[in-house]
């Protein structure tokens, strides 16, 4: 389901930090950080560890080896909330990582574009669940944590066919009406983003 | 007076500098003239005795302005001709050919923070930006690097509480450009503007800072070297061969055999002048074509670009 020959659908790839960024801040979902993936962390980021910062958002007490400095955060919200905090001074030098599901790598990108990333700045890191965050196109309001490849609208409880056009403004899928055409007529869910 | 050229009258000509000189230029019918937005440039057709030159300068007029267009021209040693001819030649009165006003350098509009940096007369496009950011109220800084007496020169331009600071080859007042580009907050964007060498060692710096490339931005206008070793070009559809002397472009000697190619900044930037090579080795000097498109050898700027070795062979 990564795949698509949908042009919106983005591709991530592994995080590489550049050298010549003066800052480094690498946001991790703490749920989706296996030993593997922090052994990778470990040696991709070795060699700009005095300028990393880790900012690890929930997820496990003990960590373990790390690279760079290690902060703890309660919630995505708490990483919004740090970002937006001016008296932080991010340069225009420094880079941004994310890492974790895709609801979370858009909306710590898109809280970070507030306050100034440019995307080029900006590098996302696909780990964990496929799980997706839906846009209904009617009500537009947003379904978070959506397995299956029809989901209920937490708006206007529409069946809302989960489609792979993919908006980076809202971090989300688009999800249209599944039963318009012959209200009632709705297909059996499938898990298709686990 | 929807065309292709406008028809511009020489209204003020003033010399605000020994090498520098004002012009104010207002449609030879007396109407409106098209607006321009800050960074915009107007390309005049310059009429000397041996040819016609084609030279791009910055709008230094108010962004929107349709009375008049402004420009100052710097008068270059060993001038390309234009220059020369408008300091020399053009007197208040005469008329001018001139394209439509373009826009190569625009500011990004959504930026926290415009930072520019001008070397010399590079300062005219900023004069534009900085009465657009004086209206809209856009945070910015402006950094001249110039000789201590231009600094009075361009006050006149310079809107009441624009932030700008002039630093120029003395101990004390010297640009410390790293120093500069490292203390810039998320969401700045740079606009460099002067000799080839400076913004060659501004974007150097900047990517040494770790800048992202979408937020450097280069005027090359008229910066970049059209000069070197003399050479020969066969123009295959025209059936004439030109010689390009050490001090003229490839597009002022194809132009110079009358032979019309297209051109706007006629520095290596806007992409206009591409034409197909057939046959040779071109030293690539624009900032236009990517590196695979060089490397196919099969396109380039005449404006800039010149043959490394040997004689070219241009579709044309
Ligand atoms: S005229 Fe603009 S690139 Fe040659």
């Amino acid at each position: 389901m990564m795949i698509s020959d949908i042009k919106s659908r983005p591709i991530y790839r592994d995080l590489a930090p550049e050298p010549t960024a003066s800052g480094h801040l690498l946001v991790v979902e703490g749920e989706t950080l296996t030993p593997a993936l922090l052994a990778a962390f470990a040696s991709a980021f070795g060699p700009v560890a005095p300028r990393l910062h880790i900012w690890l958002v929930g997820g496990p007490q003990d960590v373990g080896a790390h690279p760079g400095r290690l902060w703890r955060l309660g919630s995505l919200a708490d990483v919004e909330d740090s970002l937006s905090c001016a008296s932080r001074g991010f340069g225009i030098g420094d880079r941004l990582y994310v890492s974790g599901t895709e609801p979370f790598l858009w909306r710590v990108a898109e809280a970070a574009g507030h306050v100034g990333f440019a995307s080029g700045q900006i590098q996302l890191h696909h780990a964990g669940s496929l799980r997706r965050r839906v846009w209904c196109t009617h009500c537009h309001s947003i379904t978070d944590d959506v397995t299956t490849h029809i989901a209920d609208c937490a708006g206007c409880g529409r069946h809302l066919l989960v489609r792979d056009h993919f908006s980076r403004r809202l971090g989300a899928f688009m999800g249209v009406m599944v039963d318009a055409e012959a209200p009632g007529q709705v297909p059996a869910r499938e898990e298709v983003f686990a | 007076m929807i065309g292709d050229t406008l028809l511009l009258r020489v209204d003020a000509a003033t010399a605000i500098a020994p090498t520098l000189r004002h012009l104010r230029l207002v449609a030879a019918d007396g109407g409106k003239l098209p607006p321009a937005s800050a960074g915009a440039h107007v390309q005049l057709s310059l009429k000397a005795a041996a040819r016609t030159h084609r030279n791009a300068y910055s709008l230094v007029s108010r962004p929107g302005a349709r009375d008049a267009y402004e420009i100052i021209v710097r008068r270059v040693e060993a001038s390309r001709g234009g220059s020369a001819f408008i300091h020399e030649q053009l007197a208040v009165g005469d008329t001018v050919e001139a394209a439509w006003p373009g826009n190569l350098f625009p500011p990004v509009r959504t930026a926290r923070h415009q930072l520019m940096v001008a070397g010399g007369i590079g300062i005219t496009p900023f004069l534009s930006y900085l009465a657009e950011f004086g209206l809209s109220g856009a945070s910015h800084a402006l950094h001249v690097c110039c000789r201590p007496d231009e600094r009075e020169v361009f006050a006149p331009w310079l809107p009441e509480g624009a932030n700008v600071d002039f630093h120029w080859d003395a101990d004390g007042h010297r640009l410390d450009i790293p120093a500069l580009l490292a203390a810039q907050q998320a969401g700045t964007h740079l606009y460099v503007c002067g000799p080839a060498a400076m913004n060659d060692a501004v974007i150097a710096a900047a990517r040494d800072a770790g800048w992202p490339d979408s937020h450097v931005h280069c005027e090359h206008f008229g910066t970049a070297l059209s000069g070197g070793e003399a050479f020969r070009a066969f123009l295959a559809r025209s059936g004439i061969e030109v010689s390009v002397g050490e001090d003229e472009s490839l597009l002022e000697a194809i132009e110079r055999a009358g032979v019309a190619a297209p051109c706007l900044c006629r520095g290596g930037a806007c992409g206009v002048c591409a034409t197909p090579l057939l046959e040779g080795d071109a030293e690539h000097r624009d900032h236009f074509l990517s590196p695979t498109e060089r490397e196919s050898g099969r396109l380039i700027m005449p404006c800039v670009s010149r043959a490394r070795s040997g004689r070219l062979v241009l579709d044309l």
